[in-house]
């Protein structure tokens, strides 16, 4: 046993420690498919989106395939990162109309994308590129600049498309996921968040025990770390349930739980431990069971509501692990203290009748204006959100 | 049009390794035949991308428009899968079945292992192919469309993937 650990690369986790049996699911539930062909405009469901009064939806852009994470650089240009397609694209603003170019490709699974001072950062699995002065590259961006070897990040694959994304503090924060469903994870690797500096070093460990979050950012006023995270699946269709946790100031490097405890205070069914739940710091919110919270920002503009002020959004990619169909929409967590409460606000996209869905929403960005744009992988379109008041 | 050139270049090129029936008789080569239409859509689509780079299949992918892909998936979906004519070991299929259960294959390629959406038909695959495109998964050498299958056979030794290529390959339709 022993030897058998000693022979194993760092950060391997063993496989899989679940009981299907006792999850009492059906068996044939899989992972839905991200089609990596172009969805026409004419096709896409616009009309099924239903918002709060005042709000509207608008197609802003179309023609990328599974593009997921968003960035914006200072001239407006959109990045996008994917995952299983490998491409990250350029959408730009021309006449009034947008333009959609392959930036790159070839990529393993380039979720991790962020701009900084004219740079666009690709984080890909463990690869890290930058590439700088990029919107004025964009018809060639040239190899860019590897730090891969700087950042040394861990190279197993499963729940590690990457998120980051650049902390008040000027650091590059950084997701590493748990590579796998459910299973002990060696702690000083996987199952975190960390931060460093630019060039790869000071690495500090901000979160821990965390199963894999794919999105975060920062409270405008408290400059506090908030971030989602997704529960275990194999577990039964109720959860645990998905979770929105915050970073107390001070508390940088507390542990969330994983594997041993979910939600608020749920001892894990097949990684058992005395006190499971002792010194976990819980959720600021649940998020609904396999509900796959992704994007969050906190919303700073001007055109929505005053209500809408410092309130998160968070994009729910939708349920895969659960026989009723759940998510597939944009909620709005508001935020009181260390506390969260969650309210519906992009919904439509899931027929609960027929349980199926017609998009899945994915990440969130705020435009200048104050209007907010959406990511839809399955259609591979940006729906741009606007408010007039009546 | 699209139609009759992807029957074209199906019989020119894709015959000679994966054969004439898109059923493959050579070692180390997928059969196609019955694969779901969406599985051979997705692969060609990375294949041409880079994201699964196969040197032998470079040069045919580069150049295929979507419309090729899309006839070229319908195409071999169409076809009749047929055993490989492996020899198929009764005891490493017992020994198969049973990882199967623990790994929960089944529940993304289906009990009787047909595949459907992004994930492909295992039965009556060649086994061969199967242990090398498992070893690939296992040994972070392919991303595949999604990471699951990464995270599923991670820790099996060879003899626990060769169980499993010999059980899925022993299933019929």
């Amino acid at each position: 046993m022993v030897l058998a650990l000693l022979q194993s690369p760092p950060g391997f986790s063993p496989i899989d420690r679940t009981n299907e049996a006792a999850s009492n699911q059906a068996a044939n539930l899989a992972p839905h498919a991200t089609p990596p062909t172009v969805t026409p405009l004419e096709r896409l469901p616009l009309d099924k989106i239903k918002l709060p009064a005042g709000f509207k939806a608008e197609v802003y852009s179309f023609g990328h395939p599974g593009g997921r994470t968003m960035a914006i650089g200072s001239n407006g240009t959109i990045f996008m990162g994917t995952r299983q397609l490998g491409r990250v694209y350029a959408i730009t603003n021309r006449d009034g109309k947008r333009e959609v170019k392959v930036l790159l490709q070839g990529l393993t699974q380039p979720n991790g994308i962020v701009v900084k001072d004219g740079a666009l950062y690709v984080l890909a699995i463990n690869r890290v590129f930058r590439y700088d002065d990029i919107e004025n590259k964009l018809d060639n961006p040239g190899p860019g600049v590897e730090l891969t070897d700087k950042f040394n990040l861990p190279t197993e694959i499963h729940h590690n498309w990457k998120y980051v994304d650049f902390g008040p503090d000027g650091k590059l924060y950084v997701q590493i996921g748990s590579n796998c469903n459910i299973c002990e994870v060696n702690p000083g690797i996987h199952g975190q968040i960390r931060r460093y500096n630019l060039d790869g070093t000071g690495m500090e460990i901000v979160a821990r025990g965390v199963r894999n979050t794919v999105g975060f950012d920062w409270h405008p006023v408290t400059k506090e770390l908030w971030f989602t995270d997704n529960g275990r699946d194999w577990a039964g269709n109720a959860g645990p349930e998905d979770e929105l946790n915050r970073v107390a100031t001070g508390q940088e490097g507390a542990f969330y739980g994983f594997p041993y405890c979910h939600a608020q205070g749920i001892p894990d069914p097949d990684i058992r431990k005395p006190n499971a739940c002792a010194g976990v710091t819980l959720p600021a919110a649940l998020t609904g069971p396999h509900s796959a919270g992704l994007g969050i920002k906190f919303y700073t503009g001007n055109m929505f509501p005053q209500s809408y002020r410092n309130v998160a959004f968070i994009a729910r990619h939708g349920s895969w692990n659960r026989e009723q169909e759940f998510g597939f929409d944009v909620v709005v967590a508001r935020i009181n203290g260390g506390r969260a409460r969650i309210e519906p606000f992009m919904t439509g996209l899931l027929d609960e009748k027929t349980n199926m869905f017609y998009g899945r929403p994915s990440y969130v960005l705020q435009l200048a204006d104050g209007s907010l744009l959406v990511s839809d992988e399955t259609n591979g379109a940006i729906y741009r959100i606007t408010y007039q008041a009546r | 049009m699209t139609f009759l050139f992807a029957l074209f270049l199906a019989q020119a090129s894709c015959a000679s390794c994966h054969g004439e029936d898109g059923n493959s008789k050579i070692a180390n080569i997928p059969s196609l035949a019955g694969q779901p239409e969406f599985f051979i859509l997705n692969q060609l689509f990375l294949m041409r991308e880079g994201v699964r780079p196969i040197e032998s299949m470079k040069p045919l992918v580069k150049d295929l428009k979507d419309s090729d892909i899309d006839a070229l998936a319908k195409h071999f979906a169409g076809l009749e899968p047929r055993p490989s004519g492996e020899s198929i070991d009764p005891a490493l299929v017992k020994r198969g079945s049973e990882l199967a259960v623990t790994l929960r294959c089944a529940s993304c390629h289906l009990p009787n292992f047909a595949g459907r959406q992004q994930m492909p038909r295992l039965a009556t695959q060649r086994v061969d192919y199967l242990v090398h495109s498992m070893k690939e998964f296992r040994d972070n050498k392919r991303s595949g469309a999604d990471t699951l299958m990464s995270n599923a056979v991670a820790g099996l030794s060879d003899a626990d993937l060769t169980a499993l290529a010999h059980y899925a390959a022993s299933l019929g339709k």
